[in-house]
């Protein structure tokens, strides 16, 4: 559905001195740099994926989106979208495509809702059965049928996005692109959006493109992740495989019985099942190896007064970052 | 109208442009018979046209053309861009200003009364060329005002042209004839200012003149594909902007 080759964007920036020596300075010579937003990026993305973008501010993944969604030009490269070249700004492209940009509001910001749902319907042409549909089938998963009548302005942030879900997704789009959709919510709202697009991509299987700095987002939504760091992609791969591949160890959290224990014997015992990597307060932390976690969990339950136990995975976001600065230095 | 406040305002403002407009011209012929060759009733037809000249762009243009730089300045065109329809069409009718609509009703009520008041009787068909040239006149001020918009796409500068765009526009309150020489020139050819309405007013208040006529038209149908071909160049420029 979604095919990039070998894309890459320049973008030539305009560079000056702070003060007001400088901005007359670049009156007279404006010095410039071309900026690579992104260098040679290649992927695919099919029917009912939903593709994690991750990447630290600045590392292309805006760029890409807009790219894909026929807003901006690529330097050099190609790429298919539903089989059609996303610059050629084509109609039957358009009417079947849909981005949702967390930080830019597309419906009318002085009117209800509503009235902009009805402007899109006429864009989009969408039959008054369906689109009445789609109207319950929205309003009602994201919990906004009351706010529909009241102008934007006055909505909170969370219904402002929810809303603009709505305006977005009205049409059925076989391909979206969510440019962090839940950046500045609080936590309810982020849940009740990823649910959501949980629920819509399971209805409706679109091709989805998902870039957040929320790695709850992440994990929550996105079976397949890109990791880019400065216009290039540094990891492309299933978001299992981040964990076997960075993180081939688990944490086991013990927790002692009170007063039936010596520090000493505890201390010795662990060091023969992994690493411990802290032991305060009668909690123990022990790092071992993903192969041996059944195994270590045993012997502990055996050989430990233990009141209770659990395993503890690497932290997704410690491991992208892991990814994203790994080379850097 | 979503602002009752800010929609009675601006038609109280609009009106008192009427006010002076009418003023203006009302001073000069306490001091002169004739200006640009039209007399103080032919004057006030012309006035009248570009009354409603102005209420059509305000009613249907300028908020978006107010908009359009911004738009481009802060990447808001982005969503415009994902829409299956023209885009162009879209940013420039996205927004119809009911308020000012008010004010074509009355810029209309006084061009009729301007013309029942007119001392040589007009044929049907003379007003309605009249009418139509000012249609197309506000067709060719959205033209040349999105023309002088367009360099935003480069400069990334909201403003700088089309503040220059605003104040030139101010020639076309002027009957063509009192300007000479090479600004008469620019005036009816690459900043068509004077074929917007006092070329028309020409047509009904002189002898007819068919050059006339096909000079409104081909500045009309040149100036289309060149405002076009800008707007491909810019969007092709266009690199919106951070998020």
């Amino acid at each position: 559905m979604i095919e990039v080759k070998e894309i890459s964007k320049e973008f030539k920036v305009s560079v000056k001195e702070p003060g007001l020596k400088g901005s007359i300075k670049s009156l007279f010579k404006r010095e410039y740099i071309i900026k690579h937003a992104l260098k040679k990026v290649n992927l695919h993305v099919k029917e009912g994926e939903i593709l994690g973008l991750i990447g630290s501010n600045g590392a292309g993944k805006t760029t890409l989106v807009k790219i894909l969604s026929g807003i901006i030009h690529a330097s050099s490269g190609s790429a298919k979208v539903l089989g059609i070249d996303p610059w050629s700004r084509d109609n039957n492209l358009r009417s079947q495509m849909a981005l949702i940009m967390g930080q830019k509001a597309q419906v009318w910001w002085d009117l209800p809702a509503l009235d902009s749902f009805l402007l899109l319907q006429e864009i989009y042409q969408i039959p008054q059965s369906v689109y009445k549909k789609n109207i319950a089938f929205l309003a009602d998963s994201l919990g906004v049928k009351d706010q529909l009548k009241t102008q934007v302005r006055k909505l909170s942030l969370g219904e402002r996005m929810k809303v603009e879900l709505m305006a977005a997704l009205l049409h059925n789009p076989k391909v979206v692109y969510l440019d962090e959709p839940t950046i500045g919510l609080d936590l309810t709202a982020q849940k009740a959006i990823r649910h959501f697009l949980l629920a819509y991509q399971k209805e409706f299987k679109p091709a989805m493109i998902l870039t957040s700095h929320y790695m709850d987002d992440i994990e929550k939504l996105c079976k397949r992740i890109v990791i880019m760091r400065e216009g290039s992609v540094v990891y492309n791969g299933s978001l299992s495989e981040v964990r076997s591949q960075y993180a081939p160890e688990k944490i086991i959290n013990v927790n002692l019985k009170q007063d039936e224990w010596s520090f000493e014997d505890v201390s010795t015992f662990a060091k023969k099942l992994g690493t411990i990597t802290s032991f305060e307060e009668g909690v123990l932390r022990i790092k071992v190896n993903r192969d041996e976690v059944a195994k270590s969990c045993q012997l502990a339950l055996e050989n430990l007064p233990v009141q209770d136990l659990n395993i503890e995975s690497a932290d997704i976001g410690d491991l992208v970052e892991k990814i994203m600065l790994k080379g850097k230095q | 109208m979503e602002f009752r406040i800010d929609f009675y305002f601006r038609i109280i403002m609009d009106l008192n442009y009427y006010f002076i407009s009418f003023a203006f011209f009302e001073i000069i012929y306490l001091h002169t018979n004739m200006l640009g060759g039209w007399s103080h009733e032919q004057a006030i037809i012309f006035i009248a046209g570009n009354l409603l000249m102005d209420s059509i762009v305000m009613s249907v243009f300028a908020n978006n053309m107010w908009w359009f730089p911004l738009f481009v300045n802060k990447g808001d065109l982005d969503h415009y861009l994902t829409k299956p329809v023209s885009t162009l069409f879209f940013i420039s009718l996205r927004d119809f200003s009911a308020n000012s609509f008010v004010n074509f009703i009355m810029a209309l009520s006084v061009f009729i009364w301007a013309i029942a008041n007119y001392s040589i009787p007009l044929t049907w068909w003379q007003i309605l060329v009249y009418f139509l040239l000012i249609i197309n006149g506000a067709i060719l001020y959205y033209i040349f005002n999105m023309i002088f918009y367009f360099p935003v796409f480069w400069t990334g500068s909201p403003r700088g042209f089309g503040n220059l765009y605003w104040i030139l526009i101010h020639s076309i309150e002027r009957p063509d004839r009192i300007y000479r020489g090479w600004v008469r020139k620019l005036f009816t050819t690459l900043l068509p200012f004077s074929i917007m309405v006092s070329f028309p007013a020409r047509l009904i208040l002189e002898e007819f003149s068919f050059e006339v006529l096909m000079h409104i038209l081909l500045v009309t149908l040149i100036s289309w594909p060149v405002y076009l071909f800008v707007w491909s160049r810019g969007l092709r420029a266009y690199s919106s902007a951070s998020s």
